[in-house]
């Protein structure tokens, strides 16, 4: 696997991406939509992310065993949040004391 | 001074590729436990703000929104830069590369000054946790656990930054030995991706504390 060269074009393009997916973030949340509002933020910081990852960081153009660490890092952490939420947004559904 | 071949491929390694392979699937690793630390801190956030939406909307209204957009901003700006270093490094540049590390460094010393001035107006805003802490709400003691989260996770994201901007002086000084060239510069790249998962936290953080109280 030889080394992934990536080319200057590509750094400014997501760096404008970058700057412009923050002020979309930003004016968004100006806006009440509610829940919305929460689930844009996360997604839009998500698309960010995933720029920074895949573009500056090369993920996309790296060996396979690299995206399966980056793959297995975000996915134990999606486990961990929705299994600690899965206990803590659930109680109080049923009717016992303590369940 | 070693050669810059012999750095390449040293004994342990049957190729070039295969060492610059190994390095990056380390720091990945390292990423990856980095994403645990602070996924256990970004959970417990999570489980806070479920349970108290109000009071932490009411702690995110008391946030400066220009520090942090222009805060966010000056990271962008310095993973670029530090892409241009890679980049440079790559195609054996050491004057670009020495460059493009002292800007990295100095646009991130920008965020710590920022972030710094921010932590100022916290303190005397009354808004940081302890016994100087004042808040009128009906909702103070989880306003306060608000604050709680913040102090700790962007207090571990610039001390991340400051490892980072050590990490950078090293590669600096190394660039000054004239130890980086085209065929040997996989150390840039791996303290590269360090400085961009800077960034990713932050793009994180800036989402979760500034804006759900643009709204309020």
């Amino acid at each position: 696997m030889t080394e992934p060269h990536v080319v200057k074009k590509t750094y400014v393009f997501a760096w404008l991406g970058l700057l412009g997916l923050t002020l979309a973030n930003t004016l968004i949340a100006f806006l009440n939509l509610g829940v919305w509002s929460t689930v844009i933020a996360i997604g839009i910081a998500t698309i960010m992310a995933s720029i920074v990852a895949g573009f500056l960081m090369h993920a996309l153009y790296e060996t396979k065993v690299i995206k399966i660490i980056v793959a297995g890092g975000v996915i134990w952490f999606l486990i961990m949040v929705s299994l600690t939420l899965n206990d803590y947004v659930t109680r109080g559904w049923l009717p016992f004391p303590g369940k | 001074m070693s050669e810059p071949a012999s750095l390449a491929c040293r004994e342990q390694f049957a190729s070039p590729e295969q060492q610059r392979e190994t390095s990056t699937i380390g720091m990945w690793v390292f990423l990856a436990s980095e994403v645990m630390m602070f996924g256990g801190l970004f959970t417990a956030y999570t489980v806070y703000r479920v349970s108290h939406p109000e009071a932490f909307a009411i702690g995110s209204a008391g946030m400066d929104i220009w520090l942090g957009s222009i805060n966010t901003a000056v990271l962008i700006c310095s993973s670029l830069t530090m892409a241009f270093a890679e980049e440079s490094a790559q195609a054996g540049n050491q004057k670009l590369l020495g460059f493009f590390l002292v800007a990295t460094m100095l646009i991130g010393c920008l965020f710590l000054g920022i972030k710094f001035t921010e932590y100022v107006e916290h303190y005397h805003e009354h808004k940081a946790p302890g016994f100087w802490f004042n808040d009128t709400s009906p909702y103070a003691r989880y306003v306060q656990m608000f604050f709680v989260f913040y102090f700790i996770m962007t207090g571990l994201h610039a001390i991340h930054m400051i490892i980072g901007i050590c990490i950078l002086a090293g590669l600096l000084y190394r660039t000054f030995l004239g130890t980086f060239t085209s065929i040997y510069h996989s150390p840039v790249f791996v303290g590269g991706l360090y400085w961009h998962f800077i960034d990713i936290i932050w793009i994180f953080l800036y989402a979760i504390f500034y804006l759900p109280g643009l709204h309020q």
